[in-house]
């Protein structure tokens, strides 16, 4: 709990308000709220409020302060009020996020974590960062903060007192951790992630995009396949919308669903929408000039069940979003999806030379579906697609055959829960990519083609090592969907059926197999089922 | 988030960093230990969630006595007073400190470390004085202010055992940063074991390092790492703690060819004198050790399984698997009995010679985190 000091409280009393501009005067409800909450620990500077004023952030890196401090330092809000509806939290994390966010270009390249992407490897981050900082969460977390030197000072000092392990733990007793906390941290975190920048400056200046509209989307939903579909987006205050969807899987059923969003900072998206009976996260960038929305949706409690989303508003010209699937075999036959805006005016679909439109199925603005076949003797590569004047380029792989399938992601992890605990279990999702190897039929040389998603695969686990057949882990650790690559792990707590009764955790590789010219065809990723989180904060 | 996975020696112990565990409480010179007819042997250990001693008869092998504390858990690390009346737990999330009469769980000691706004921690570091008169915790402090907090200098606490209550420390010293486990000397210094081993005269407050460990460059070896919360040495009156290091076959600093091995840090708590020596193979994660009394130069771990080292020849002479994890091996002071503890709600006895299995005791509550100490004396 944060001590009052006679000191901090003689402040408050007897130090007129000295914040900036914006903070003082701003009518809004989320400054009010901060003028009113938080100067009981707060100290008014000639910035606006000490700590406050000196750092940026993402509206989940405020949402995770102001939570820390309602949780561990005994915060109130709104006279007590527990319930996050109703606190104030939003409209305070709301102000901040536009004002004191991040630009689009500051959190290019670590979206992935605002976009709850868990199941990948940070690559991006030198060892020192790594060791120091990423040991305990991702870099990311990092990356999308700014701060003032003496705020990353004092993010050391928070560390250290709030988690002493730090230095205790492996990467901790190894070194000294303070010192190069301090000496060496702070200075590189500060000139890399800098509380002042052209960029932010510009984004606060500039015009924000307009949302309000018809967007057209599509994507590949876990266990559903690709879809499209158009989104209408109201106002309903200024950054607050509602949002109706309609559209189509492949397979031809039907989507309908209604949903809200917010969006921060101008052009950051944070959404809930229902496909039906399946309830949607969005996390979303709004391009600058308001005609693109990018990022992802994934299942509401099972992050790691999503998909990528790309989305184009709807404008007088004609454009090409999607073609699915994103493969086409020589010789063979199949229905083409193709989505994007103004598809039937007067627009005439051409196909390269190589496929042969055999029927359009349908026809709308913002979907064609045909059916078509591939020659005999077409080349195999990328290949573009093009209705009157719009072009979807390399976007469709004409192929020979599929040599080989990259498990996606290729490490993942899944987590045991429920079982009486607090914690439910996290689920893994793998998808399947097809590669063919291009014309010289060697893997990893420059002609090899990325088929995309490839549907038709069966999906195993099987132990990864000696350790995991002894233990059994493909029996205790969970299941597999054959059809859908869809794991969900088994019950916490310690097993008595298991080798030293241990609990239901599985070192596995991930299998997907097909059958291709009567050769059987597999890939093979990782799945780690571990243990629970127990903290699991918006970022993590 | 599934970023950056490290291979190192401690893979699968980073998280088990805190669980806490300590050994045999006597001050004898054990090289040829006896009990004597009128003393028993007991086990005493710690259980969560409400912090509650276990006083457990190792004849029957029965809890004999209960004492809930009501206090927080975590770690529960012990040490015994001289004549084995009182036990010291280090308990409530590594801050708190209870001292309990054992024979009827009166409280008669007890300090809440953290004052006003200074918070602190003691990672399983507690020891006490030759004399029982005052207890010592390695403090790592933060001062939390209105809006930030500030790291203050780590120190060395002193309490007055006999003070009772609430007791505030006595005396502080400036303190190495990092310590974990701590003894005494029986000249009164104070050992703290941190990235090397330091003695602290505790009458100026001075220290020195008696033992470089991270900071012992042996040229052919890797620097050594000591994940210990486990101070496993009063059965042979020593401060005694287990590293790991690697040993090059080939370049300095090639992991890949490297051979991995055990050894452990040992201060003679009569002479002072302190050592280091590699033990013996690393095959598999051990989370504690311990010298069997009367052959010291067997050496016995535990974590998934457990193991016997003879440090002469540096080789594995035996080893089996375990039904469960267990993080504190403990010997008997007869060296004829190992005690496996500080894990789930058993405790297990093992017949040191053969390794076969001789009982199990019960516990009411989750042993995790905790430690366990067996002494004697009159029952």
């Amino acid at each position: 709990m944060l001590k009052q000091t006679l000191f901090g409280i003689s402040l408050i009393l007897t130090t007129p308000l000295l914040f900036a501009a914006s903070l003082e005067n701003d009518e809004s409800v989320g400054a009010k709220l901060i003028r009113t909450n938080c100067l009981g620990c707060h100290i008014p500077t000639d910035k606006g409020l000490s700590r406050i004023s000196y750092q940026r952030k993402t509206p989940e890196g405020w949402e995770m302060t102001i939570n820390r401090m309602r949780l561990m330092h005994g915060l109130t809000l709104n006279k007590g009020k527990l319930d996050i509806k109703g606190s104030g939290l939003h409209e305070i994390v709301k102000y901040l996020a536009d004002n004191q966010g991040l630009s689009p270009n500051e959190t290019r390249g670590v979206r992935y974590l605002l976009e709850q992407d868990l199941n990948q490897i940070e690559t991006q981050f030198d060892d020192d960062f790594l060791t120091m900082c990423a040991r305990c969460h991702s870099g990311a977390r990092i990356a999308l903060q700014r701060r003032e030197p003496k705020e990353w000072n004092y993010l050391v000092d928070f560390h250290l007192g709030q988690f002493p392990s730090v230095e205790y733990s492996m990467f901790g007793r190894d070194r000294d951790w303070l010192g190069i906390a301090r000496n060496k941290m702070v200075p590189l975190v500060s000139k890399k992630y800098p509380f002042t920048s052209e960029d932010w400056s510009s984004w606060l200046a500039a015009k924000k995009p307009e949302l309000e509209g018809k967007w057209i989307l599509s994507g590949h939903m876990p266990g559903k396949g690709y879809f499209s579909a158009t989104m209408k987006v109201n106002q309903n205050n200024k950054d607050y919308y509602s949002l109706n969807i309609e559209g189509m899987y492949a397979n031809g059923e039907a989507i309908k669903g209604t949903g809200s969003s917010v969006v921060y900072t101008g052009y950051d998206w944070r959404g809930n929408i229902n496909f039906g009976d399946i309830s949607l996260r969005q996390t979303l960038a709004a391009s600058a000039d308001g005609q693109t929305l990018t990022g992802r949706f994934y299942q509401k409690g099972q992050e790691l069940v999503g998909m990528k989303i790309t989305a184009i508003k709807d404008a007088s010209t004609t454009q090409l979003l999607s073609v699915f699937p994103s493969h086409i075999k020589k010789g063979e036959t199949t229905t083409l999806t193709i989505t994007g805006l103004g598809l039937d005016v007067g627009s005439s679909l051409s196909l390269p030379a190589n496929i042969v439109a055999n029927k359009v199925v349908s026809q709308s603005a913002n979907r064609i579906v045909v059916n078509v076949t591939a020659k005999d003797n077409a080349q195999i590569g990328y290949v573009d697609i093009q209705v009157g004047e719009a072009k979807l380029t390399n976007q469709l792989a004409i192929y020979k055959q599929i040599d080989a399938l990259e498990v996606v992601p290729s490490y993942g992890v899944a987590r045991v829960g429920n079982n009486g605990g607090s914690t439910p279990k996290t689920n893994a999702l793998f998808r399947a990519v097809g590669i063919d190897y291009g014309k010289d039929g060697i893997a990893n040389t420059e002609d090899d083609i990325n088929l995309g998603y490839i549907e038709e695969v069966s999906w195993a686990v099987v132990p990864r090592d000696e350790i995991a057949k002894k233990d059994k882990d493909v029996k205790f650790a969970g299941q597999m969907n054959s059809h859908t690559g869809l794991f969900t792990p088994a019950a916490a707590g310690p097993n008595p059926e298991r080798y030293r009764s241990t609990n239901n955790a599985g070192n596995l590789n991930i299998v997907a197999k097909l059958t291709e010219n009567g050769n059987e065809i597999s890939g093979t990723g990782r799945l780690l089922v571990t243990v629970q989180r127990w903290n699991n904060p918006p970022l993590k | 988030m599934n970023s950056n996975f490290y291979h190192t020696l401690f893979l699968s112990s980073i998280a088990l960093l805190l669980t806490g565990c300590q050994s045999l409480n006597t001050k004898e010179q054990t090289t040829t230990p006896t009990v004597k007819v009128s003393e028993k042997e007991f086990l005493i250990t710690i259980t969560r969630p409400n912090t509650t001693l276990h006083l457990i008869d190792l004849q029957t092998n029965k809890v004999i006595r209960q004492c809930d504390l009501a206090a927080g858990p975590g770690p529960g690390t012990l040490v015994m007073s001289p004549d084995n009346s009182i036990a010291y737990i280090l308990t409530n999330h590594f801050s708190d400190i209870y001292g309990v009469n054992i024979d009827n769980c009166d409280v008669v000691f007890s300090t809440q470390q953290s004052t006003d706004n200074i918070r602190v921690k003691s990672i399983a570091s507690i020891a006490i004085s030759p004399d029982g008169k005052e207890v010592y915790t390695h403090q790592n402090r933060v001062k939390m202010m209105n809006d930030h907090y500030e790291i203050l200098p780590p120190q060395i606490a002193a309490f007055n055992t006999s003070a009772g209550l609430n007791v505030k420390a006595s005396r502080t010293f400036d303190a190495p940063r990092q310590v974990a486990t701590m003894d005494t000397l029986e000249s009164g210094g104070l050992i703290m074991g941190g990235q090397d081993i330091f003695l602290m005269d505790m009458n100026s407050g001075k220290y020195e390092v008696i033992l470089p460990s991270l900071n012992d460059e042996q040229p052919g070896y890797s620097a050594k790492d000591v994940l210990t919360v486990w101070q496993m040495g009063k059965v042979n009156n020593e401060y005694y703690r287990m590293y790991s290091r690697a040993k090059y076959n080939g370049k300095e600093g090639d992991l890949t060819n490297a051979d991995y091995i055990w050894g452990h840090e040992i201060v003679n708590l009569k002479t002072g004198k302190a050592e280091a020596k590699d033990f013996g193979p690393l095959e598999s994660v051990l989370f504690t050790s311990i010298r069997r009394p009367g052959q010291l130069n067997r050496v016995y771990g535990t974590l998934n399984d457990l193991k016997e080292y003879d440090s002469t020849t540096q080789k594995l002479i035996h080893s089996i698997d375990l039904p469960h994890t267990y993080y504190c091996i403990n010997f008997s002071h007869d060296g004829s009995k190992i005690y496996l503890s500080g894990a789930l709600d058993s405790i297990a006895v093992y017949d040191a010679d053969t390794f076969d299995k001789l009982a199990h005791i019960k516990l009411t509550g989750d042993g995790s985190m905790s430690t366990s100490i067996i002494f004697k004396r009159q029952g």
